[in-house]
């Protein structure tokens, strides 16, 4: 209660001021919400009672007694309906803080889910929102939209692949007829000529983002070799599928495998000279004070040198490329057609392996 | 379309059967190199069974080296300075394709004519591109065997 001053010449503006000193009360209570209003009516209550009871007493100063009996009813009926809104008040925040608790809980638990998704995600290398070309931020800095386009596409790839490597079981599980049969080969074939050349339009906008394999899963990065599979390695899985073979064919198959090796190691051979160029290029002179031009000089010598990488990464897919039109040379269309099935179940293996493995139960720490 | 040097499609060849994985061949002598202008490059082309132009400093220049001597032969290397002109090459080297039209250089990197470029008995063969082709098919020994460049 405000002073008990007992100027009635004041008490108009006493009665003024406190219904406004209350309405910052509860204001600060009720946090806009419809309280305020029950705030606004009490005040015009209290206005109008207070009204009445001034209208009653004379503007001279009265005797203490009525001054006195004045403020004890005041005090009783503010202080009751005060304390009935603060109950109010009280009960209403409550509530809103049950909900509000409870609406973290489970934000709580979605977020831990969905961590957990992306954990695993990442670790069969779906990499989202960032690619590590960029190692020097730790966070996702800019998304390289080159990068999200192909893992668009590889994604769509994977898909049509296993729903071809589905369509190949099931036609030579149904014998059905060779026309029909290398219709299906003549896409698979078509469908790996797709994979190269999406990967060529990414090597030009990413070639370490490919090199680094971070599209495909963990194991297969295992047996990462330029940037995709080593085509004599493919070779192997195939050959040990494919009995019966003429005896023409078992030379034909031996060569192709020799051959293959023979220009992965060149390419091998060359990604070494590459390394070792610009690790001369780049240690040259470090001690020196050759000054700013120099060392400039030198980066863009270095980044001549790093564009080599992509014409490495488009070799090694054409080599690919030719190892498996080679096989399809060397092939009946029925052969051909296991063959394609052969690996595209093997990749699937291998893609399942990576995920058996990230979801493997673990030992606590 | 003019094909450098005719070859078959899809025709099986057979190795000795005792060829275990041949391991690369060190020559005892270091490649023939030699660093020379367009004028020189027809000159060595013309003298040496197997020649490899390229970029000094390039890399798939050793690509290509390392492929041919996997198969027992020993290119002779013939660098051309980093800022060599492709079509300046190709109009030394071939002067009948560049007289048609007038990008003769884009004519013929659309066939091949890129660096490093390989040249097998006098002819182009191609890039590093083409190389690996011919070699994959089977075909490059006999080519080499028809040079000169390979005895059985």
């Amino acid at each position: 209660m405000s002073s008990t001053s007992a100027h009635f010449a004041t008490s108009r503006r006493m009665a003024v001021y406190q219904p406004n000193h209350q309405i910052s009360m509860w204001g600060n209570s009720f946090k806009a919400d419809i309280s305020q209003n029950t705030g606004a009516s009490t005040i015009v209550e209290a206005d109008t009672k207070l009204d009445n009871r001034l209208e009653d007493i004379p503007r001279e100063s009265l005797g203490p007694s009525k001054r006195y009996d004045q403020e004890a009813n005041k005090p009783a009926d503010k202080v009751v309906r005060r304390l009935a809104q603060n109950r109010e008040a009280a009960r209403k925040s409550r509530l809103r803080k049950k909900a509000y608790v409870q609406q973290l809980e489970s934000s709580r638990i979605k977020l831990a889910q969905l961590e957990q998704e992306l954990e695993r995600a990442r670790q069969q290398g779906v990499y989202i929102g960032g690619h590590l070309g960029d190692a020097t931020l730790g966070l996702p800095g800019t998304v390289n939209s080159g990068v999200a386009a192909f893992e668009m596409e590889y994604g769509h790839w994977v898909e049509e692949q296993n729903r071809q490597t589905r369509e190949l079981r099931a036609a030579l599980q149904a014998h059905v007829s060779d026309i029909e049969l290398h219709m299906l080969v003549e896409s698979g074939m078509s469908h790996y000529d797709d994979l190269f050349r999406i990967k060529a339009i990414a090597a030009k906008s990413d070639v370490f983002y490919l090199m680094s394999g971070m599209w495909k899963t963990a194991v297969e990065r295992f047996f990462l070799w330029i940037g995709g599979f080593r085509p004599s390695e493919l070779l192997k899985v195939l050959t040990s599928q494919l009995d019966p073979l003429t005896e023409q064919q078992l030379v034909a198959v031996h060569n192709l495998q020799l051959s293959s090796q023979q220009a992965e190691y060149a390419l091998s051979q060359g990604m070494d000279r590459l390394q070792q160029t610009i690790v001369e290029t780049l240690a040259s002179d470090l001690l020196g004070a050759s000054g700013a031009a120099n060392c400039m000089g030198q980066m863009a010598n270095a980044m001549g040198e790093l564009e080599a990488l992509v014409s490495f990464v488009n070799q090694a897919d054409h080599l690919r490329q030719q190892a498996l039109q080679q096989m399809y040379k060397i092939l009946t269309t029925r052969q051909a057609a296991r063959a394609l099935l052969a690996l595209g179940d093997y990749f699937q293996r291998l893609r399942a392996l990576s995920s058996l493995w990230a979801a493997r139960p673990r030992e606590p720490a | 379309m003019q094909q450098a040097i005719p070859y078959s499609k899809g025709a099986a060849w057979v190795r000795r059967s005792n060829d275990g994985r041949r391991p690369p061949v060190e020559p005892a002598a270091m490649a023939a190199r030699c660093v020379a202008s367009s004028g020189d490059i027809r000159r060595v082309v013309e003298e040496n069974p197997v020649v490899v132009v390229g970029r000094r400093g390039c890399c798939m220049v050793h690509v290509v080296r390392r492929l041919l001597l996997g198969q027992g032969v020993n290119p002779t290397v013939c660098e051309v300075g980093e800022d060599a002109d492709e079509a300046a090459l190709i109009g030394e080297l071939h002067p009948e394709m560049a007289a048609e039209g007038g990008d003769g250089g884009a004519h013929l990197r659309g066939q091949g004519m890129v660096l490093p470029a390989v040249f097998i008995g006098g002819r182009l063969v191609g890039g590093l591109d083409r190389l690996m082709a011919v070699h994959i098919s089977g075909e490059l020994v006999p080519i080499l065997k028809q040079a000169g460049a390979l005895w059985l």
